[in-house]
């Protein structure tokens, strides 16, 4: 969420005024995130209609709660939080999304390298194009992307976005989803190397 | 945040830390003993960058803006002016 800093007066002002029923206050704070909503909520949710429902939810949920936020968190992680509850809450007690993801061993990858009788490490993990990524981007890439992000159970999906498309910090994202910090990054790592794996036929050189 | 006395010993426990930061901007023990090892071993240095392309790839995806329809209905909803 950059450029959008929450703890300055300005954003304080603001929410204090909406606290106390000021309809035009309201109205700016929605206006300055909804983007972000709808951006997290069609990232979390996946499903356009879902992603539609989560977003309408979430700010008829802020302003029904607004007066419970106390400015002790950001406003950003306390608005997140809403918008996870409205797109993982009704999926959280499945069973599918308790399954984690697996993390296959890279292809090539040893945990002592194999070396050259000079004792160099001898490249057995192949590396990826080096072709400028925004050249590399094409349709087939994009669903490929797609395909992969839409396999990451829901909530291995919602870590990955918050700390590497919102950059949220590891404790924010902790908060956010109710885990713990070595939860989050356990799961980041694994979404990470899972994304990596179903990227890298097509990615190597 | 508190140094945790971490070995870095071979390729596995550097893929098991390269996560955590994929930039390496902290200048812990830990940190350290990764760049040494990723420095020397082409494996991890492959291995490294895979995985911050793998990220950048996604900061390419276009964002979706709100449906101009979505909107209309949450200021109906809330009663907001537009
Ligand atoms: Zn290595």
């Amino acid at each position: 969420m950059k450029g959008l800093e929450l703890h300055n007066g300005e954003e304080m002002k603001l929410i204090r005024l909406a606290q106390k029923g000021d309809k035009r206050a309201f109205t700016r704070l929605v206006k300055k995130y909804e983007d972000v909503v709808f951006r997290f909520s069609v990232k979390v949710c996946r499903d356009g209609e879902k992603a539609e429902e989560a977003f309408q939810d979430t700010f008829v949920n802020v302003f029904k709660k607004l007066k419970q936020f106390d400015g002790k968190s950001k406003f950003t992680t306390w608005l997140y939080k809403i918008v996870a509850n409205n797109c993982l809450m009704k999926r959280r007690r499945s069973k599918l999304d308790q399954a984690s993801v697996p993390l296959e061993t890279p292809e090539g990858f040893r945990e002592e390298p194999l070396r050259d009788s000079d004792g160099r490490v001898i490249q057995t993990v192949p590396s990826w194009k080096s072709t400028p990524l925004d050249r590399v981007m094409n349709a087939e890439l994009r669903r490929i992307l797609d395909k992969a992000i839409e396999k990451l159970p829901p909530e291995y999906r919602a870590v990955f976005v918050l700390r590497d498309v919102e950059e949220q910090s590891a404790e924010e994202t902790a908060k956010i989803l109710s885990l713990s910090v070595p939860a989050v990054k356990s799961r980041l790592h694994r979404a990470r190397a899972f994304l990596r794996e179903q990227l890298h036929p097509y990615m190597k050189a | 945040m508190t140094t945790k006395l971490i070995r870095i010993r071979n390729c596995a426990d550097v893929a098991a830390h390269i996560c955590e930061n994929l930039d390496y901007k902290l200048n812990s023990r830990k940190c350290r003993e990764i760049k040494k090892h990723i420095a020397r071993c082409a494996n991890c240095t492959a291995y490294l960058d895979s995985m911050k392309k793998t990220v950048k790839l996604y900061h390419l995806v276009p964002n979706p803006r709100v449906p101009s329809s979505a909107r209309a209905k949450l200021y109906k909803v809330l009663k907001l002016a537009k």
